[in-house]
Parts: C-alpha cells; sequence; structure tokens
C-alpha cells in the first residue's frame, strides 16, 4: 500500500511541471485518496471492523484436503482384547495406588513393563523443571537454545516415560507421536482413563501390520504442568544435551544411554480426560493454538472431528467466549445479519450467505476465542511444545458421561476413544509427506467451520489501510506549511525535513525497547518481591527514563518550545507509518495481536491532534475531536486497557492491585516467548507516546 | 533502526569531536555484543552468514587443513585459502574461558573501525571536489559554504553504526573483511595510491568474485578523476560568461580542451593495470604454495568461484537465485546459470558506465548495491556496505524529493525481510 502510494506521489510531483500530460488512472486515484483522505480513512476504518464482524458470516465447511487421509474407510481392527488389556492397566495402576501411596517411580515402572510386555522399547527420561525466566533473547532464539540450568537439586525433578513400536512396514525414519500427561503422584480417576485409552491402542498397534511409521507413546509427568514435561522430552529428542545432567547422578535409575528416538514426527496427539461431559453424549474439546498464534494443519483438525462426529458419536467443541453467548448487541448483528440474508435469499436464491442469528452468536464466541488465544501467544496445551518443531500436534480432552469409577461404562469409552485415535493414527499413516496440503493460517469459527487466511487478512488489510494515506497527505501538508512559514538559510534540506521527526519518533522506539528490557532487570533485582512491588519499580523507572529523555533531548518533549519542537503534522505523520510499518510486521508474525492492536492504534493514531488549538477555537467540533483523542489515549494505554478487559470480564480491579496483576499477566507472556509482548513494548507503547507528545505539542 | 544514523549524521555535523565519540560508542556496542555471554545463535542465521562467508565453514575448512586433508574437502568451506591461512589459527585459539570465535569477532571489530576510518578519508576527498565543483558553477555562494555535509562523517557514521553492519561483524561472517577490502581500493584510487587501488581492487576479488567488475569505476576514478558534474555543465556556465579561475583539481587540462571529451590519463590507467597484473601474480602464487598438496590452483578455482557461480548451495537465503535453481530443471540449469551470471555484469556495468563517467564513486555504488540483490549468495554485510556509499553522496541526495516515502519503504521491507 505504502508502495504504491510512494510511486503515485512521486509521478504527482512530476506532472506539476508539465500539466498537458494526464497522469496515470492509479496515479489519479492515489491523488484522489489522498487529497480526501479525512473521509477515506473513516470509511476503511469502519469498514474493517464491519468485515470483522462479518467473519463468522463467512466461515466455510471444512474439507479434506489431502486425498491420501482417507479418515475412516478402513474398518477399526481394535478388538474387546485390546480394551480388556487397557482396562487391566488401569486396574493395576488403581490398585497399586491403593498399596503403596506416594510412590510415583514405582508406577512408571509399571507403565514400563506394560510397555515392555506389548512388544515396545521403552525409556525413562528425567527432566528438571524450569522457572519461568524473563530473559530478552529468549524471543529470537529457536528451542534448542536452552542451556541446562546449573546446580540442579534431587528434591524435584520429573520423569517421563515414552513407548515406541518400531513399524513393520517402516524405515524408521518418521513417527506419530501420543501424548497422556500423567500425574504419577497424585493423578486422578480421570488421569487413569487417558492411560487406559492410549494403552488399549497401543496393545493394538503393537500388532498391526499396515503400520509404517513408527509410534511414540510418551506418559508425560504432569506434575509440574502439562506442557514443561512435554517440551522437556523434545528438547532431548531433537538436540540432545552431551553434557552429564546432574539429574542423572539422583537415582540409582540410570536414563543416561538409553533415551529411544524414532524418526522424525508426522503428527502428535495430546490426549486427556478431564472431568464429565455436561452434555448427554462424550464431548470431546480440540484445542490446537501453540506458541505465537500458530496452528497445526487444518486437515489434522479435520480429520480428528470427522471421524469423531461420523464415526464415534462423540460430541465435538472448540472453545468459545462463553460471555459473548449472552450479549445483547451481537444478537442484534447477528439478527440483522439474518435479515439482509433472508431478504438477498429473496432477490436471488443462489445468495445463500445468510445464517441464524443463534449461529452467528456461536461462531463470534468461538471466533473471539479463537482470536483471543491466538493473540495471547500462549499455547493452549502441550501440543504447544511441537510446534516449536514444526510438528503439527492438537490437544483432545475428552469429558465421560458417566462417573469414572463406572466400570460398564468404562469399556464401551475406551472402545470408542482407541478407535478415534486408531483412525487418526492410520490416517497419518497413510501420508507419504508432511502435512501441507490444507491450512496453516485459519481461524475457527466451529469444529467444522473456518475462515482462511485470505478472508480474514481483508479486515486488518481494510482497518491499516488509512495509515500510509494519511501519513501521505498529513506529510504534505506539513512540508506546504514549513516552506510557507520559514525561509531559512539551509533550503538544501528541503526534503529531509521529516528527520527531526523521525529522531523524535525512534528515540521513542529505542525508550519502548528500554522499557521493554527492564523487567529482565528488575527480576535481577535481589530478595522477594510481590508482583505489585516489581510492577511499581517497572513504572517509576519507565517514568524517569522517559523523564530523562524529555529533559536531555529537548526536541522530543512534548512541553518543549515552540523553537525546538517539530511541526505536529510531519511527526504524526512519521508516527503513523511507523505505526503502519509496526502493525505490519506484527500482522505477519501473529495476525490475531496485530488485528486486535490495529483496532486499538489506528483510530488512536488517527484522531490525535494537538489539543490546544481546539481548546482556544472553542468550536463544537474541534473539542469533540480533543475529546475522542484523549478517551482513545487513555484507553490504549496498555495498563488501562488490560483494566478494562478484565472489568468487562467481570473481574473489577483497582489501584496497586492492578499493577500486580498486570506484572503476572506480562510474566505469563514472557514466559511463554509471546511476541506480543515485544508488540505491545515496541511498538504499541512507542506509539501512543507519540500520540500523547502530538496531543499535548505547543502549537 | 536506521534513523539512528541520520541522528549520527547530524550530531557530527554540528561538532567534530562527536564523530570520534559515536566511533568509540559504536567499538564499545560490538565489543558488548561479542562479550556478552549469552549468545543469539547469530551465526547460523542465513540472513547473517551466507555459506560464502560463514565463519564456522572457515573453522570447518581450517581444521580439515589441520589434519592434512584439502580444506575444500566435503563441500563445507568456499573461501579464500589466504584468509584460512590467517582467520584459521584464531578459530582455534581461545582467550581462557571464553568462547573460540572471539579472537576472530576482535578482527572483525578492527577491519570495521578501519572501513570506517577510509570511509571517511574518502569522504573528506569527496566533499573538497563537490565544493571546487559547486564554486566554478556559480552554485554555491559563501554563504552556502557551510551547508556542506561532512559526507565522510557522515558515511563512516552509517557505516558504524548501521544494524547490518553490526549484525554481520557480531554475527561471525567474513563480510567485514570483504567490505574492507572494497573500501581500500576505493581509497586507493580516490587519493591516487595506484599500488593501494590495485591491492584492495585484486583483495577483493578474491575473496568474492563479485567484486571483480569494480575494475571499471576504479579505471575511470583513476582516468577522469573523482565525481564532478558533467562536463556540459562546465561548458555551458563557461558560455554562459561566468569566468571562472580553477576547475577541479584533478581535471585541470580540461579548460584547455575546448571538447566535451573528459580528460583521460591514459598512464595512470596503465599503471594501475600493472599493479592489478602484479598484485594478482602475487595471490596466486601465496595461493598455489598453500594449496601444493591439495589440488593447486585449480581446485581453489572449482571450489571458490565455481561455488559462486555454480550455485551448487541451495540452501535459503536472502537472495533469489537459490529459490530459482531449486526449482529450475536439470537440463536447463547451465543455460540458466549463464543467463543470470551474465544478466548481473551486463545489466549493471555497462548502461551504467557510459551514463555515470564523470561519477566514478557513485558508479561503484550503484554497482554494488545492484550486485547485492542479484548476487548468489547474498548477506546483510552486502547490504551495509552500499548503504554506507550511498551516504557518501548525502551533499547530493540533501534535494532528493520524497526521501521519506523511500525511507519508510526501505525500512518496512527491510524488516519483514528479515
Amino acid at each position: 500500500m505504502a508502495a504504491v502510494n510512494r510511486d503515485n506521489e512521486e509521478e504527482v510531483k512530476t506532472d506539476d511541471g508539465s500539466p498537458k500530460i494526464k497522469p496515470r488512472p492509479i496515479v489519479r486515484l492515489g491523488i484522489f485518496l489522498i487529497a480526501h483522505s479525512p473521509v477515506f480513512s473513516v470509511v476503511f476504518s469502519a469498514a474493517g471492523v464491519l468485515a470483522l464482524l462479518l467473519l463468522p458470516l463467512l466461515a466455510k465447511n471444512t474439507y479434506i484436503s489431502e486425498n491420501a487421509l482417507m479418515p475412516g474407510s478402513a474398518r477399526s481392527m481394535l478388538s474387546n482384547r485390546d480394551v480388556s488389556d487397557g482396562s487391566k492397566l488401569v486396574k493395576d495402576i488403581k490398585n497399586f495406588r491403593l498399596n503403596h501411596e506416594g510412590q510415583g517411580v514405582e508406577v512408571q515402572k509399571l507403565i514400563g513393563k506394560y510397555m515392555s510386555d506389548m512388544g515396545a522399547e521403552f525409556s525413562y527420561q528425567k527432566f528438571h523443571p524450569e522457572g519461568n525466566q524473563f530473559h530478552p533473547l529468549h524471543f529470537f532464539s529457536g528451542p534448542d537454545s536452552y542451556t541446562l540450568l546449573e546446580n540442579v537439586s534431587c528434591a524435584s525433578y520429573g520423569v517421563n516415560v515414552a513407548g515406541i513400536i518400531r513399524a513393520p512396514r517402516g524405515d524408521g525414519k518418521e513417527s506419530i507421536v501420543l501424548v497422556t500427561p500423567y500425574d504419577f503422584i497424585n493423578g486422578g480417576d480421570y488421569e487413569d482413563l487417558s492411560l487406559g485409552i492410549v494403552s488399549s491402542l497401543f496393545s493394538l498397534l503393537s500388532r498391526v501390520t499396515w503400520l509404517s511409521k513408527d509410534i511414540i507413546w510418551l506418559v508425560a509427568d504432569s506434575r509440574y504442568g502439562d506442557y514443561r514435561p512435554v517440551a522437556a522430552w523434545l528438547t532431548e529428542y531433537h538436540s540432545p544435551s552431551f553434557k552429564v545432567s546432574d539429574l542423572l547422578k539422583c537415582d540409582e535409575q540410570n536414563t543416561a544411554d538409553n533415551f529411544r528416538r524414532a524418526g522424525t514426527m508426522a503428527a502428535a496427539l495430546v490426549l486427556k480426560v478431564d472431568g464429565r461431559s455436561e452434555k448427554f453424549e462424550d464431548t470431546l474439546s480440540i484445542f490446537a493454538e501453540a506458541s505465537n498464534g500458530q496452528m497445526p494443519n487444518l486437515d489434522l483438525i479435520n480429520v480428528v472431528n470427522y471421524l469423531a462426529v461420523h464415526r464415534q458419536g462423540f460430541y465435538v467443541k472448540v472453545e468459545k467466549v462463553v460471555s459473548l453467548l449472552s450479549s445483547s448487541w451481537l444478537k442484534i448483528f447477528g439478527e440483522i445479519f439474518e435479515a439482509v440474508g433472508k431478504l438477498a435469499h429473496m432477490l436471488n436464491p443462489d445468495w445463500n450467505f445468510g445464517i441464524p442469528a443463534a449461529d452467528y452468536l456461536e461462531g463470534s464466541a468461538t471466533l473471539a476465542s479463537s482470536l483471543y488465544s491466538q493473540a495471547l501467544g500462549i499455547p493452549t496445551g502441550p501440543h504447544g511444545a511441537f510446534r516449536d518443531y514444526q510438528v503439527d500436534a492438537i490437544t483432545l480432552k475428552v469429558s465421560p458421561r458417566f462417573p469414572p469409577d463406572s466400570k460398564t461404562r468404562q469399556h464401551d469409552f475406551f472402545l470408542r476413544g482407541a478407535r478415534l485415535l486408531e483412525g487418526t493414527i492410520r490416517s497419518v499413516n497413510n501420508l507419504l509427506e508432511k502435512f501441507h496440503q490444507s491450512f496453516f493460517l485459519y481461524m475457527l469459527t466451529s469444529p467444522s467451520k473456518f475462515i482462511s487466511v485470505g478472508v480474514y487478512m481483508i479486515a486488518f488489510a481494510l482497518l491499516v489501510a488509512p495509515l500510509p494515506m494519511v501519513a501521505a497527505s498529513l506529510y504534505i501538508d506539513g512540508c506546504k506549511s514549513l516552506t510557507n512559514s520559514t525561509h531559512n538559510p539551509t533550503e538544501n534540506f528541503k526534503s529531509w525535513k521529516w528527520l527531526d521527526a523521525a529522531k523524535q519518533v525512534f528515540t521513542l522506539h529505542l525508550l519502548g525497547f528500554i522499557v521493554t528490557l527492564l523487567p529482565y532487570f528488575i527480576c535481577q533485582v535481589p530478595g522477594q518481591h510481590s508482583p505489585t512491588n516489581r510492577s511499581i519499580m517497572w513504572g517509576t523507572t519507565s517514568s524517569s527514563l522517559l523523564l530523562i529523555t524529555f529533559v536531555t533531548m529537548p526536541g522530543c518533549s512534548p512541553f518543549s518550545s515552540r523553537l525546538h519542537g517539530t511541526n505536529w503534522a510531519i511527526l504524526k505523520s512519521v508516527t503513523i507509518s511507523a505505526a503502519f510499518i509496526g502493525l505490519c510486521l506484527m500482522s505477519i508474525i501473529n495476525f490475531a495481536t496485530a488485528e486486535i492492536g490495529a483496532l486499538l492504534l489506528v483510530p488512536t493514531c488517527l484522531m490525535a491532534q494537538p489539543i490546544k488549538p481546539a481548546l482556544r477555537s472553542r468550536r463544537l467540533k474541534s473539542l469533540l475531536g480533543a475529546f475522542c483523542s484523549i478517551v482513545l489515549l487513555t484507553i490504549g494505554f496498555p495498563v488501562m486497557f488490560f483494566a478494562i478487559s478484565k472489568g468487562l470480564l467481570g473481574e473489577g480491579l483497582v489501584g496497586l492491585s492492578l499493577g500486580g496483576e498486570f506484572w503476572t499477566w506480562l510474566e505469563s507472556l514472557w514466559a511463554w516467548k509471546s511476541a506480543t509482548y515485544l508488540y505491545i513494548g515496541m511498538v504499541h507503547l512507542p506509539c501512543w507516546l507519540l500520540c500523547l507528545c502530538i496531543l499535548f505539542h505547543p502549537s | 533502526m536506521k534513523e539512528e544514523k541520520k541522528d549520527d549524521g547530524v550530531m557530527a555535523e554540528e561538532k567534530p569531536y562527536m564523530f570520534w565519540i559515536w566511533t568509540l560508542a559504536s567499538t564499545i556496542f560490538r565489543l558488548f555484543l561479542i562479550f556478552s555471554p549469552e549468545n543469539i545463535n547469530l551465526s547460523s542465521r542465513p540472513e547473517v552468514s551466507t555459506p560464502h562467508t560463514s565463519l564456522r565453514r572457515l573453522a570447518e575448512g581450517y581444521w580439515l587443513k589441520q589434519s592434512s586433508l584439502s580444506p575444500y574437502a566435503g563441500s563445507m568451506y568456499h573461501g579464500s585459502p589466504l584468509l584460512l591461512s590467517i582467520l584459521g589459527p584464531l578459530t582455534v585459539q581461545r582467550i581462557e574461558g571464553q568462547s573460540s570465535h572471539h579472537l576472530c569477532s576482535l578482527v572483525f571489530v578492527i577491519a570495521d573501525l578501519l572501513s570506517a576510518l577510509l570511509l571517511r578519508a574518502i569522504g573528506q576527498k569527496l566533499q573538497k571536489s563537490y565544493r571546487m565543483n559547486l564554486r566554478p558553477l556559480g552554485v554555491l555562494r559563501s554563504s552556502q559554504d557551510r551547508g556542506i555535509l561532512p559526507c565522510g562523517d557522515i558515511a563512516a557514521l552509517v557505516y558504524l553504526w548501521n544494524p547490518f553492519t553490526i549484525l554481520s561483524c557480531v554475527g561471525l561472517s567474513t563480510s567485514p573483511i570483504e567490505n574492507l577490502a572494497v573500501i581500500v581500493s576505493l581509497y586507493g584510487a580516490v587519493t591516487r595510491r595506484v599500488p593501494l587501488a590495485a591491492f584492495g581492487l585484486i583483495m577483493a576479488t578474491h575473496l568474492s568474485l563479485y567484486s571483480a567488475p569494480l575494475v571499471f569505476p576504479l579505471i575511470f576514478l583513476l582516468g577522469y578523476g573523482l565525481d564532478a558534474p558533467p562536463i556540459k555543465k562546465f561548458l555551458q556556465t563557461r558560455h554562459g560568461g561566468v569566468e571562472t579561475g580553477s576547475t577541479s583539481d584533478v581535471s585541470k587540462q580540461e579548460k584547455l580542451t575546448p571538447t566535451t571529451q573528459l580528460p583521460f590519463s591514459w598512464r595512470t590507467v596503465l599503471h594501475f593495470v600493472f599493479w592489478v597484473l602484479v598484485w594478482s601474480s602475487y595471490v596466486l602464487v601465496l595461493c598455489s604454495l598453500s594449496l601444493k598438496q591439495y589440488g593447486g590452483l585449480e581446485e581453489m578455482f572449482k571450489r571458490t568461484y565455481g561455488f559462486i557461480l555454480r550455485i551448487e548451495d541451495l540452501s535459503p537465503n536472502i537472495g533469489v537465485f537459490w529459490y530459482f535453481f531449486a526449482e529450475a530443471f536439470e537440463f536447463s540449469r547451465n543455460y540458466l546459470l549463464i543467463i543470470f551470471n551474465l544478466y548481473i555484469l551486463l545489466t549493471s556495468i555497462p548502461s551504467l558506465m557510459f551514463r555515470l563517467k564523470h561519477r566514478p564513486c557513485f558508479l561503484a555504488f550503484a554497482y554494488l548495491a545492484f550486485t547485492s540483490i542479484l548476487k548468489s549468495y547474498p548477506s546483510v554485510g552486502d547490504a551495509a556496505l552500499y548503504l554506507s556509499l550511498w551516504a557518501l553522496f548525502v551533499n547530493e541526495l540533501t534535494d532528493m524529493e520524497y526521501s521519506f516515502f523511500i525511507f519508510c519503504g526501505y525500512i518496512g521491507f527491510s524488516l519483514s525481510a528479515l
């Protein structure tokens, strides 16, 4: 967009000298857009918001894109014998638990013994639960550059058990991973069920002849969270550390040299059994969002969804924001869209884009949840660890409709769960390549409906389209006013007048960068501090840094005298360009963050203008504009936005506890290496500060 | 990112000692990045180190050579054997408790500093000739004399503070040394030290084949003199009746010749050619000595220049060729190789040579910018070189229209490319 505009600009200028030549249509379009930029920016922004609201309407039904998958085409081979194997394991574990309280190691050995009885290779892996250390470089480094923590204590470590079935038809270069998080010390009855399902399946897979990819069953020690053990196992799998870890000396059980590997992972399925279903059927929830909003290939979700719905009769759902389901304004929108759809259908029976208002509500609640978890950049389950190694993975959370101790239902439940996994594995087993056929960039509005990147990008593009237009028109205005007002001797700097403004923008961005890094140093401060204290420390250091910047660099301060200050139009133009570049970059890294950020930043940047002339003129229009920009700026402050969104979710926060909450939230962001944190610090905060500077500009 | 250097440029313009402060600061910044305990794995980034410039490969080549194998065995190392002899021992020596690449990084920091100082010297020369040229044209009045920017300082600081340069310096790639060789040759030509210019050219060509066509800008630089407005301008001004004293000091005879031809000093150029031959035979002898047991010069040419021209390594980089040749059919590969390599040579050199023969430095910049996009293994180090050469022409660029939009576009695209 910027490029097009820039080209237009140059052309316009050359045409100014010789008016006889008529500019090309695209140039004229560019001039037209820039000349009427206020109108168009309102139109485009509104269209962007509308397009976002329309997204649930534009969702398409999912389809299985890769033909080789052929889900459900083969008859399930899972027999009652396999299921009784699984039931036996669950029974043994339960009995063992009753007799030996709190002996996790023995349970691991029991599972290991089962695996080897089924003819699988198995190995234990010890890992150390890593603390959530903020490190600025972790954002840029790959997952394999973790350094082993020194002086690990033997007091707390986890042990993963992994079993591998070698495929009779494979060459050992590819594998499929099944993960069951399991707490060996105090795992509940539901967790036992997940072990039962997978061990039933494992018993079958150890016998079948069609397997061409090795099967890995990882029982992850979930005492330290679901994610960490899986990540530790994957790190060991992909980049073994040759340093002898201290953990190995902790126990007589030697785990060093028998870490087993299979080939590259084609796909991974994480199975959890959790809680009782509220529905009449067993419920299957699919979680797919990995770190930084990366999604697994849509085909994987499609296969699971197809098998679960059409073969095993599960009720499949994906996460949704429940509070949106009852929101009245969304309902009104849904009804309007429904009415429009009906009208269109009456006019032309081929136009079938209307959906019922209830569907619209469901769709937008799911979409909102999808957007939210992608924007947060925090994986929604252990499958996120796989995505760091470019392995497609999803978490399946099954909620049975019976209480966990009901023996009769358990058999049926195992049978269906294992058949679902068997079908999925059989489909993935058919693949010759990695998943590549279907979408990687999409958002789900229901388990069987998705919005692809080509559609949801429209909303973002419309939203940010005004930025380059307004930047160009402001730049031209600013240049004109400068040449009219001043005749300084350095006339040859005609086209470099934006340098001062660029300097200010750059300084504030640098400041944002430093503020982003500050938590690293605050975490280094000795002593235990509560999150509230830390946030206060952060706030004070950042604001004092800001003050120092304003004092030492008079050009940057909004309160400077008129001589030092730059022309606000040019400053705003450079700010908007910076915001545009930042948003576009972010949309490549994490679309959802960029979309939500654009919703906040675009109006703020567009509305920002000096407040003083507005107050002086006392006209209603300019006063209203100034009021709007103040309101937008207040909302745009990250802490404020956090508080408001918390308040919308029903948790009112005031005063210092807000700071603590905010700190904890940010801490979770950087612990997961979320790019959203970088976005807030290095794009949003500087642009917000610049808008503040423009607001208090002394012109 | 790039704003920073503008920043510095303005600073340097105001106070002369600021230049040294910023230079020192950039050195400290580099040392800080090198000795900071964490490594960001920059050296494994394809943007920073290409198969041709990676120091890790150089260490591997050195190791092979130590164990009496050809350093080019196994398609790991593709650089010059001389660089191997100089940098190789440094890759295995360690300062106690530090990783082994720190000594090499120090060499790169020194190379960067040297390049910056040479750029400054080039810039001062250019600035002087700019002033000399403008006075007879009557463009420059005494009041505006201060308006000329110290382009040397600006270019040097642009080079030192360019994030691209810092990345390639810290990221263990040998491109700082290649850049130094190119800048040495330009410096030699600008200050009319013919042997130095020839040496720089030969070293640059030896390190990276794409510097070879720089011979044309260098010949122009030696033959015609420094950058100046076209000769037509001078003639027009003279016919217009503005009687002036002297024109550019390098093209003094020009007053005597009423033609529109620029005077071309064949003696200097022949001198230059002679030195080029001397240095190249010298380098070749050294190389053949160092590779005596391992296949000699033929092996070297095959493994370095052949590797560059035949685009053997198809791992992704920021260039365009790897993708193209990964997709191309095997039978058309040779044809396409010829086309692509000729394209670089033929589109850049002849056309620009006729257009810009009165501005050899700018010709060098244009050629470097062109090749840095189209070469087979481009890295950010090449971009650093041409951007700093670009900053040598700030005086001419002050009148550039729409610099803001070009600037925003450049930043946006380079950031999204990373």
